[in-house]
């Protein structure tokens, strides 16, 4: 399991408002189309509904404009 | 870039059984947890990829610990009251040493939101032979699993609870699982399982 995650060794945080799995349908195509994004996952079930994304780099801008590009609000998550 | 720390990674998993304990699976929210941790939320999720399979890590892997401290020592070939008794002595020890975790699992049992088909294989192995040759031998009667297990071991949870717990009946003294108290159960169980 470590493995994996040293292998992506980026992982982004965001908050967002996508909060209906209609809304994560809705962003699939463009998170996919991304071909520096690895893995993306929604979290629903939690108030922040936090887009985590695995990814090859560690530059939050292009994701947060993706985003907000297609309409929902996106921040970076920090510690 | 983030690095993983096992460490900071146990810590989170052992606070967020303890919030399900103490607050129930609606309870557990990544700020809560991540309070409670001393991390923030964006550390919880470079663990884990969301509140599900955070919950569901955390019964996969209480079941492996459990599976483990549980067939320790046990041969399941062994005669039916032999071998029930390194179980009671086993699952006893674990749930004492462990107590939240025993809650938890409990917990689980009655969530849809933990798939319990993920269950440690050479567990369940090891415990259907136990039975199934008990049952070959003529050591107990043939049951539905349902009913084997709540005579078995719905009896040693009850009294690890009262234990743990202090209390037991309205009026009585707190109830002290010792040695003498589980031989006298365990008589009366395997009593109840003999054809």
């Amino acid at each position: 399991m470590n493995d994996i995650y040293q292998t992506h060794d980026h992982i982004l945080v965001f908050r967002t408002n996508i909060n209906r799995k209609k809304h994560v349908r809705t962003i699939s195509p463009l998170l996919n189309g991304c071909d520096t994004i690895k893995k993306w996952n929604v979290d629903l079930s939690d108030i922040d509904n936090v887009l985590r994304i695995e990814a090859t780099h560690s530059d939050c801008a292009p994701v947060i404009e993706l985003v907000k590009q297609a309409g929902y609000a996106c921040e970076e998550l920090t510690d | 870039m983030r690095t993983r720390d096992i460490h900071k990674e146990s810590l989170i998993r052992e606070k967020a059984i303890e919030i399900i304990v103490n607050h129930g699976f609606d309870g557990l929210s990544m700020h809560k947890l991540a309070k409670s941790a001393g991390v923030s939320v964006a550390t919880i999720y470079i663990y884990f990829k969301d509140r599900e399979q955070l919950i569901q890590q955390l019964y996969t892997e209480e079941n492996a610990k459990m599976a483990e401290a549980t067939l320790l020592n046990f041969n399941p070939e062994s005669h039916f009251d032999e071998g029930l008794k390194v179980q009671w002595m086993n699952r006893m020890r674990y749930c004492l040493k462990n107590p939240y975790s025993m809650t938890f699992m409990e917990q689980v049992k009655h969530s849809p939101l933990v798939d319990r088909s993920s269950i440690d294989q050479r567990f369940l192995h090891a415990m259907s032979t136990f039975v199934h040759k008990a049952i070959e031998r003529k050591e107990i009667v043939s049951l539905p699993v349902e009913i084997y297990w709540s005579i078995a071991f719905a009896p040693l949870y009850q009294l690890v609870k009262f234990h743990i717990s202090k209390t037991s009946m309205p009026g009585r003294p707190p109830f002290i699982f010792d040695e003498e108290k589980i031989n006298q159960t365990l008589e009366l169980v395997i009593k109840a399982l003999k054809p």
